[in-house]
């Protein structure tokens, strides 16, 4: 296992250097100049603005010259300065980070704590009442736009009932706690305020849940799905011969291999969830990364839009790693193979 | 494995149950700021955070590097210029740092006194040398403000508080210009301790853009706090705070980033938001409550579409679009059902690019809908059968108007004239480029106004030398420049006689409305939406609205 993760890791630069390569050239070859990013568009007509600006941002410099630049200064962990927000894409990524890692963790959390019950309960209670409600409620959350589903929420808990907040991370006229590591809800507990982490836990759930209940469908389906195939399963037949009680045979035997693709699907959505949350923080004006990507994408932020790229290409690397490791760990068979 | 996993669901559902806890706590701040206003007692030194809800443009905290509206709202509140607007007219200058201002006889010096009892927020006094130092890095940087000082030949600051600007050229503009927000006088020893410089090399040697999205260095009503891009702007009240106004009554404000409409209106109506901002008139009228308060007031702000002539590689290219097909669009849009369709009702038909209100404008005759005229003018242009023309537009929304609403009611306005608009919504980094590129024979864009003079607009729009549309309306033809429109505003530089001005500018408005290049669609109005119990509200034409004018009355 060891070697097998050395040789992954080995890899690693090789295809961020790819995925790097591939961003720069694609972003080049759109129809569109980054000036327009940098200069307004009232003042596109002033050369002198524009050549300025031009030579401030290394636009004047050839494609190739800005590969060569771009990826010397990458080596030396320079990201290079946003456009937009005129810091260094690594500490916006650092600042946008945790806000969204709070996010989908909660959400990625809420599903799995809904979806992998719902899957075994749908699975146990095969073609009853509570398979057909877990597969409607996995249909429904599966089906819905996220968009759709968190201005309906939103207008329900917060303007109507009143009993969810509005959109933010805490209260809008609320100092944030002093930044430690960046989550609001440790933050605040570091700080010893368990009055903000209340407000900031209370302003996580709904959009933690509008964001959950989307993979919350994927989960309850592919867990029913797997444990059917499961507990069809001769070893399954031979336990229950065995004389094991039904919680044994389900808990220790079934799901135990059942959570197999189920962990695939949850390692891919949080590195999904991570870089994708967009429609989620822009409802809820969450200041993640997802929100960051796109306006970057939006506006031609091309240090930003690589700098993102990276970074998902690097989480996506990783997410896969740890789920290959995780494989090991719950089935012995494929790490003796 | 198994013992791992029931502790996990453990944990997880007591991170659930404590949060749906947390969910039944009343919000206090909702709670009491809910009930409407009952007297009218200010309240002066106001613990509670203002907080308002918009979504924020790409803020550069840099003064002398920005240009955006939420710019305008930063950079007025935490520093000042050398002349004020009277928002109650948006047209009166007034004094600021400076109390007083003259011309030359030949209108090419300028000088202006600065009050000696301006300081900063770090209680250090404001001097000539400030103000020297500011507009000169202000030209220096090159950066997207920095036309404001075209024309500037040089400054001479003397060791007190007199600074005199040479211009190349007559400029009966000037002062106006001074107090756009970009123009802000900057305390020169902090900045350039944080690397700011203002030399001719100030584009290459400066250094400060950073430090200026964490700090300040202005006199005005607030210092900034924090800022976190894509979050929210925090300003603290400057407790050195030296005038002209009063000190400003509220200790705290917050501008928070709220994306769209219904989020902002959703927060004001709970009390989270004590203003929503960018509300468009639809949104408003859903609103419907004694706590909140909805003002329509005119704004400076409007929608136009414009021609370029010389194109290539679209559709359209090879249609001439002259003067009379331009008029034959002007006269064939029904500009009040635009304004009914896109803002129901809430702005006005405006006659040339120059926005109503503005000197030169109160006599301008407004457009209206005439299709046999427009008729005549397309059969009379060439083109008795109509054509097909592309339209790539900025695919946005500002002001309440939603451009590809606007432009399909463009589309079935000229339709009737047999003219077949190819509409094609683009991102602006496309747009912009496309037009550099010579690709898009007619557009929509919108112009806030920088300043209250009305010189800014032929600047911008009219065709004489140098303007951007004199040059983007010829396309590849190269610019356009018309003698009489150039004579006309070369004029209005020349004189400060208001009344010769306004004849000026009269006249300038109706060469533009007839060479019609740019047909102004709307004047929308602006929609301010806050809490009932917030006074002092307004809109500002060089601020959008000046945050040390607003204060709460106790209820």
């Amino acid at each position: 296992m060891g070697s097998y993760i050395a040789r992954r890791l080995a890899v690693t630069p090789l295809l961020l250097l790819g995925v790097v390569t591939i961003v720069f050239v694609v972003s080049r070859t759109a129809s569109a100049d980054p000036i327009t990013s940098l200069v307004p568009e009232r003042l596109l007509g002033n050369v002198e603005v524009v050549a300025a600006a031009r030579a401030r941002w290394g636009l004047d410099k050839t494609a190739p010259e800005q590969y060569v630049v771009y990826i010397k200064n990458l080596v030396q962990g320079d990201m290079g300065t946003s456009f937009r927000t005129k810091q260094p894409v690594s500490r916006d990524l650092m600042q946008r980070l945790p806000a969204t890692l709070e996010l989908t963790v909660t959400a990625l959390a809420i599903a799995a704590l809904i979806g992998i019950p719902a899957g075994v309960a749908a699975a146990i209670k095969r073609d009853t009442w509570v398979d057909h409600v877990v597969r409607l409620f996995a249909l429904i959350g599966s089906s819905l736009p996220v968009f759709w589903t968190g201005l309906i929420l939103l207008y329900l808990f917060f303007t109507q009932f009143e009993i969810a907040p509005g959109p933010g991370r805490i209260d809008l006229r609320a100092l944030p706690p002093a930044q430690v590591t960046g989550l609001y809800t440790v933050d605040s507990l570091i700080a010893g305020d368990i009055g903000q982490m209340i407000d900031a836990l209370h302003h996580l759930m709904l959009p933690a849940f509008v964001l959950g209940w989307a993979v919350m469908g994927i989960i309850a389906r592919m867990v029913r799905a797997s444990m059917l195939d499961v507990l069809n399963q001769d070893y399954i037949r031979t336990a229950r011969a065995k004389g094991l009680t039904s919680r044994r045979v389900i808990y220790t035997h079934a799901l135990r291999n059942a959570l197999i693709p189920t962990i695939t699907i949850l390692g891919l959505s949080l590195a999904a969830l991570l870089t994708g949350a967009v429609l989620t923080e822009t409802i809820f004006s969450w200041p993640g990364l997802g929100s960051y990507a796109v306006e970057a994408t939006r506006t031609l932020d091309l240090p930003s839009v690589q700098g993102v790229a990276i970074f998902a290409g690097g989480l996506f690397i990783v997410a896969n790693l740890i789920i290959d490791i995780t494989y090991g760990i719950v089935d012995p068979r494929i790490r003796v193979s | 494995m198994t013992k791992r996993f029931g502790y996990l669901i453990v944990i997880l559902f007591a991170a659930v149950a404590m949060a749906l806890v947390a969910c039944g706590d009343d919000d206090d701040d909702s709670a009491s700021s809910s009930s409407s206003a009952s007297s009218d007692a200010r309240i002066d030194d106001d613990e509670r955070p203002l907080v308002i809800a918009r979504a924020m443009d790409t803020l550069n905290g840099d003064p002398h590097r920005a240009f955006c509206d939420t710019c305008q709202i930063y950079i007025s509140s935490v520093y000042q210029t050398l002349v004020g607007l009277d928002f109650s007219d948006n047209t009166t200058l007034i004094p600021r740092l400076a109390t007083e201002w003259s011309a030359s006889a030949d209108l090419k010096t300028w000088t202006f006194k600065l009050n000696p009892a301006a300081v900063f927020s770090d209680g250090t006094a404001v001097t000539s040398a400030d103000v020297k130092w500011s507009l000169e890095r202000l030209a220096n940087l090159k950066g997207s403000p920095s036309f404001f000082m075209d024309g500037v030949a040089s400054i001479d600051a003397d060791e007190t508080h007199t600074i005199v600007v040479h211009m190349e050229a007559a400029d009966a503009s000037f002062p106006a210009k001074m107090n756009a927000p970009y123009t802000a006088i900057v305390n020169k020893a902090l900045a350039e301790a944080n690397g700011a410089t203002g030399g001719e090399d100030a584009e290459t040697t400066d250094d400060a853009e950073q430090w200026f999205l964490a700090n300040s260095a202005g006199s005005g009503w607030y210092v900034l706090e924090s800022f976190q891009q894509g979050d929210s702007l925090r300003l603290a009240r400057n407790e050195n705070y030296w005038g002209p106004s009063p000190k400003a009554a509220i200790k705290t404000v917050i501008i928070q980033e709220v994306a769209d409409a219904v989020g902002q209106r959703q927060l004001l109506e709970e009390g989270a938001a004590d203003i929503a901002m960018q509300i468009d008139p639809d949104t408003a009228r859903g609103i419907n409550s004694d706590d909140v308060t909805i003002l329509s007031v005119p704004s400076l702000n409007f929608v136009y579409v414009g021609f370029i002539v010389g194109t290539e590689g679209v559709v359209g290219s090879d249609i001439d679009l002259n003067q009379n097909v331009r008029q034959a669009f002007q006269a064939a849009i029904d500009y009040e059902g635009m304004i009914d369709v896109l803002l129901g009702g809430d702005g006005r038909r405006q006659a040339t690019a120059i926005p109503n209100g503005f000197l030169g404008t109160a006599n301008l005759p407004l457009p209206t809908r005439d299709l046999d005229k427009a008729r005549e003018l397309l059969a009379a242009g060439g083109y008795p059968d109509g054509f097909e023309l592309d339209a790539p537009y900025w695919n946005t929304n500002v002001y309440g108007v939603d451009f590809n609403l606007m432009l399909q009611k463009v589309q079935a306005d000229l339709a009737d004239i047999n003219v077949k608009l190819n509409l094609q919504p683009l991102e602006a980094s496309v747009i912009f480029g496309n037009l550099s590129e010579h690709k898009v024979p007619f557009t929509a864009i919108y112009y806030a106004p920088d300043h209250p003079d009305t010189v800014q607009y032929p600047q911008y729009f009219a065709m004489i030398e140098g303007s951007r549309w004199s040059g983007r309306a010829g396309g590849n033809k190269g610019p356009i420049v018309s003698a009489t429109q150039q004579d006309l505003y070369e004029r209005a530089l020349l004189t400060d006689d208001l009344e010769e001005r306004e004849r000026l500018y009269d006249l300038l408005g109706r060469e533009m409305i007839s060479d019609a290049y740019i047909l102004p669609l709307a004047n929308p109005n602006l929609i301010l939406a806050h809490r009932s119990n917030l006074k002092g509200m307004h809109y500002s034409g060089c601020c959008n609205v000046e945050l040390g004018f607003l204060y709460r009355v106790k209820e």
